[in-house]
């Protein structure tokens, strides 16, 4: 016995040049699909162009090959230019700014204007052009990492390493220009 | 009303004419695709000879399959379709005649032109202005013939196939004529009223949409007539068939942007191509499932029956293609796969999956029918089936694995990914050699398939006696009275009526979502979400008053064509208008382009001349291996000078953005001469022939009067001022190639080659201080 076959869906009346058309309900799955990329268009929109919570294009590769840059800086020899270089480099500075806040803001004060802000301060002013120590870069790098003990500025280096000593070095010299003058002054 | 009745002979030569002539020309435009597939393995394969190299023949390629194979095929298919839907004869036999005759002229002047290096420099638009002009008119008389056509019809209801083949008609018009925009220089040459950013997004509205509206539209219209008629069963679903048209021609236009995803084209387009392109899956889908489901119910006849293999393996690439289409569009799938060969790969799969099966069914199913005489032989129309689909397999799979390949070497990075893992782009390239040459053997077998179709044209058509189809008509049920009376849809019911109400207010709702500022942006976005609940309420309670208003919609021809326009018109209005009416400035970001000298001109001419831009891009992404490999990112402030743009859409050979200063002059000189004398395993072709010819300085006043006219900045030179520059210049370039122990006489044409390439990448900054130099004005 044949099976009996289900009941053909209603054909529109029109026939054109033969050809016939049933109308049948759209699937669900093709209309949901639809509605999916719709919605997704509006969240997408949302996040990259009304909020700007997602980076464009330009930051996430300016972010990205300032990461790079400082990657190949952290390999090459220190000297005043590559230190200056350093002070440039967005990724560079900001992993300084870390180090700073951990660890120097406490007596150079998180504006690292330290006496000239506050009476209190331990710390000397590191904006200005005053230096007591020497204020070519490497100087700076360099009493980082020795310290001063006569006037309480630890010795830096064992406790952070060359690295963040770099960095921390180059937040500093980012309050600064290349070749502006140098003072030296004499310890107070 | 008579009743007496007639009986309407169809004009089916015209018919007949296009699909021999799509055969021939479908010969034409493989074999040469198989010939540049193969110069990319083998360089020595263009003889040496100027215009067999492979940036001039890729344009004839792109152009023959595209405009001569596909071209042909619709127009048969439209005129043969056309007339049966809508019973009556096509209008003129005259415009018949001088649509097929003067498209048949289009094609042999771009046959001869493009070899000769004549070219406009735009993917799919490098033919010269007079042939402009020509594909313009041949294109009107087209329209002309059809609408005529349409309103003599004895058949009051526009079915879905004249959906299609409407938009298509006005779509193709409107993107060719902007696209096409030039002020001539001389007969063969012009420039484009276009430059840079909007030379850019114009092109990729344009070519996106050429591959919508040229590749897609007309052939769903074909595949809603001959599929159903070729399967003998009704179409699967007439709401689905509305439902997918309208969402189609709105959304398409919008997806452009695509080609230019991490380019230096802002971001908010960027977005809205990406976006749009995905909204694109499921009214693509859509087409697919009408064609695939309309054959339930004769799947048994595909074992037989080669036509209808054709069509459901046509639909399927269709659908294949269309949810790859949008997988590509994905920002970050786009930065591994955009310049492969994955999208090579891609729109082969379009090209010959869906236009080239789709094709063949057509013409196997039309054979018959207008030589009243079987098939020759069904066995080989079969054999063409499978060789055609293994080439395509072949083709595509090593494609997919070329692209995806060489987008991850050129990507690859190491040591914390600070360098990258193959500096060398040729070490990708000859990765990648043997997937090329097994791309040259799919495609061989495809075209050997199709020449298994000519033969078996051939054999049936020998000799036969061609045939018109005829239908029985009352003799004066004409033309007017089926527009007449009360199915006449007047301009407001046209327009005032729920669906079109809904859809122009959700669309400006959403435009002032978008574009608005923060109070503007979150009322559109309130309004958006109101007006989709409102139009879903009142489509529940109405929806018999939606149906009814499209019902009588398809009984008036005029309110169709000129609703179906705005909808194509809206997103290209609202992509392109706000960039080229925008003051240049503001598409600078922070630096701009030095304008080129009249000798670099000259070079850059030659640049174009010689398809360059096929293999090479101008454009660094905003992607890390883009910059590492290239230099900084491209500014939009770096092309603004460029007309026609060159950011390109292939990387064959590496990025030329800032390839400037990179070498000295003789290196150029060399690797131009005999490209593998110094890029070892180089699969460039040399361009000897540029040490023997002179550059043709006497056309530039004229080029130069009309980049002015665009608005570059050059002082109005006299002839002669023009000519002691390009002296100076050249003479400078060749001493110093002289003291590099090259001699080279300084007119000719390599040494504005050179002056060009060193060109490439200088521009000023643009301080605030400089906001906006008169030089830009």
């Amino acid at each position: 016995m044949k099976p009996t076959p289900p009941p053909e869906d209603p054909i529109r009346p029109h026939v054109f040049d033969g050809i016939q058309e049933y109308d049948k309900r759209l699937p669900n799955w093709w209309l949901n699909t639809l509605y999916a990329t719709i919605i997704f268009w509006v969240g997408y929109w949302a996040y990259y162009e009304w909020f700007h919570i997602g980076e464009s294009g330009t930051q996430t590769v300016a972010a990205e090959m300032a990461r790079i840059e400082a990657e190949r800086l952290s390999a090459v020899k220190l000297d005043d230019a590559s230190l200056w270089q350093m002070s440039r480099n967005a990724a560079f500075v900001a992993a300084g700014k870390a180090v700073y806040d951990a660890n120097c803001a406490a007596c150079h004060l998180p504006s690292l204007r330290g006496k000239a802000e506050s009476p209190v301060a331990i710390g000397n002013n590191l904006t200005d052009t005053v230096w007591v120590h020497g204020g070519r870069p490497v100087e700076i790098h360099d009493l980082i990492g020795k310290g001063v003990l006569a006037k309480g500025m630890p010795t830096w280096g064992p406790v952070l390493g060359a690295k963040k000593i770099s960095e921390v070095t180059a937040f500093i010299l980012s309050h600064h220009r290349e070749g502006e003058p140098i003072v030296a002054a004499p310890a107070p | 009303m008579s009743d007496r009745k007639i009986i309407l002979e169809f004009n089916d030569k015209v018919v007949r004419q296009f699909l021999l002539a799509t055969i021939l020309w479908g010969i034409v435009g493989m074999l040469v695709g198989v010939l540049v597939a193969a110069q990319l393995n083998f360089w020595q394969l263009n003889f040496g000879r100027e215009w067999l190299s492979f940036g001039r023949l890729r344009p004839l390629h792109t152009n023959a399959v595209i405009f001569a194979f596909v071209g042909n095929m619709m127009f048969a298919g439209i005129y043969y379709s056309t007339q049966r839907l809508v019973k009556a004869r096509l209008a003129s036999d005259f415009l018949s005649a001088l649509h097929f005759w003067g498209w048949q002229a289009i094609i042999v002047a771009a046959a001869i032109t493009l070899p000769l290096g004549l070219t406009r420099g735009k993917e799919y638009a490098e033919l010269i202005w007079p042939i402009n002009i020509a594909v313009a008119f041949i294109w009107v008389v087209f329209a002309v013939n059809f609408f005529w056509t349409l309103a003599r019809r004895r058949e009051p209801a526009l079915y879905v196939a004249i959906w299609f083949y409407i938009a298509t008609i006005i779509t193709v018009a409107m993107l060719y004529i902007v696209n096409h925009l030039s002020l001539p220089t001389s007969l063969t040459h012009s420039y484009p009223v276009f430059g840079g950013v909007q030379d850019a997004l114009v092109q990729w509205w344009y070519g996106h949409n050429a591959v919508a509206f040229f590749l897609t539209t007309p052939i769903l219209g074909i595949m809603y007539y001959f599929l159903p008629k070729a399967a003998e069963r009704p179409v699967y679903s007439y709401r689905l068939s509305v439902i997918h048209f309208w969402s189609l021609v709105f959304v398409y236009i919008w997806a452009g942007p695509h080609h230019l995803l991490n380019t230096a084209l802002p971001d908010w387009l960027q977005t809205l191509g990406m976006t749009f392109s995905l909204m694109l899956w499921a009214p693509s889908w859509g087409g697919m499932l009408n064609g695939l489901l309309t054959l339930r119910g004769a799947w048994h006849k595909l074992r037989t029956d080669p036509v209808l293999k054709f069509y459901a393996a046509g639909v399927t690439f269709y659908g294949m293609v269309t949810f790859e289409g949008p997988l590509l569009s994905i920002r970050s799938v786009n930065a591994l796969a955009h310049y492969t060969d994955w999208i090579i790969g891609h729109v082969h799969a379009g090209a010959l999956g869906w236009n080239g099966f789709m094709a063949a069914g057509m013409i196997y199913w039309l054979l018959p029918r207008l030589w009243n005489r079987p098939l020759h032989s069904v066995a080989l129309a079969n054999l063409h089936f499978w060789i055609g689909t293994v080439g395509i397999l072949l083709y595509v799979a090593a494609m997919w694995t070329s692209g995806i390949t060489q987008g991850l070497m050129l990507n690859a990075t190491a040591e914390h990914g600070t360098v990258l893992a193959y500096p060398n782009f040729l070490d990708t390239l000859n990765t990648i050699r043997p997937l090329m040459l097994m791309r040259v053997i799919g495609g061989g077998l495809y075209l050997t398939g199709f020449l298994l179709l000519a033969w078996n044209v051939w054999q049936t058509v020998r000799g036969a006696q061609p045939v018109n189809g005829t239908v029985e008509v009352f003799a004066d049920d004409g033309a007017a009275s089926s527009e007449s009376g009360a199915t006449r849809l007047g301009e407001l019911a046209t327009f005032f009526n729920p669906p079109v109400i809904f859809s122009i207010l959700g669309i400006s709702f959403a435009c002032a979502w978008m574009f608005g500022g923060d109070a503007i942006g979150m009322a559109g976005l309130v309004g958006l979400m109101l007006c989709v609940i409102l139009a879903y309420a009142h489509f529940e309670s109405r929806g018999k008053a939606w149906a009814g208003w499209y019902e009588r919609l398809l009984v008036n021809t005029a309110p169709f064509t000129v609703l179906t326009f705005i909808a194509v018109a809206v997103g290209g209005l609202i992509q392109i208008v706000p960039a080229a009416l925008s003051h240049r400035a503001a598409n600078l970001e922070d630096r701009r382009q030095i304008p080129y000298t009249p000798l670099e001109l000259a070079g850059r001419d030659l640049y174009l001349r010689e398809g360059c831009y096929t293999c090479h891009t101008q454009m660094i992404r905003t992607l890390v291996p883009d910059v590492l490999r290239y230099g900084d990112y491209s500014r939009l402030g770096e092309s603004i000078y460029d007309f026609p743009f060159q950011w390109g859409s292939k990387r064959n050979g590496p990025d030329l953005a800032r390839i400037g200063g990179k070498y000295p002059h003789v290196w150029h000189l060399r690797h131009l001469e005999d490209p593998r004398s110094v890029a070892v395993g180089s699969n460039m072709p040399a361009y000897a022939a540029m040490l023997a010819h002179d550059t043709d300085v006497a056309a530039l006043p004229a080029k130069l009067a009309v980049q002015r006219t665009l608005g570059v900045p050059y002082p109005n030179w006299t002839p002669g001022q023009i000519a002691s520059r390009v002296a100076e210049q050249s003479k400078a370039i060749a001493a110093d190639l002289r003291t590099a122990g090259a001699y080279v006489a300084p007119e000719k044409e390599i040494v504005a080659l050179i002056a060009y390439l060193q060109s490439l990448g200088k521009f000023e900054k643009v301080g605030a201080a400089d906001k906006a130099p008169a030089a830009d004005k």
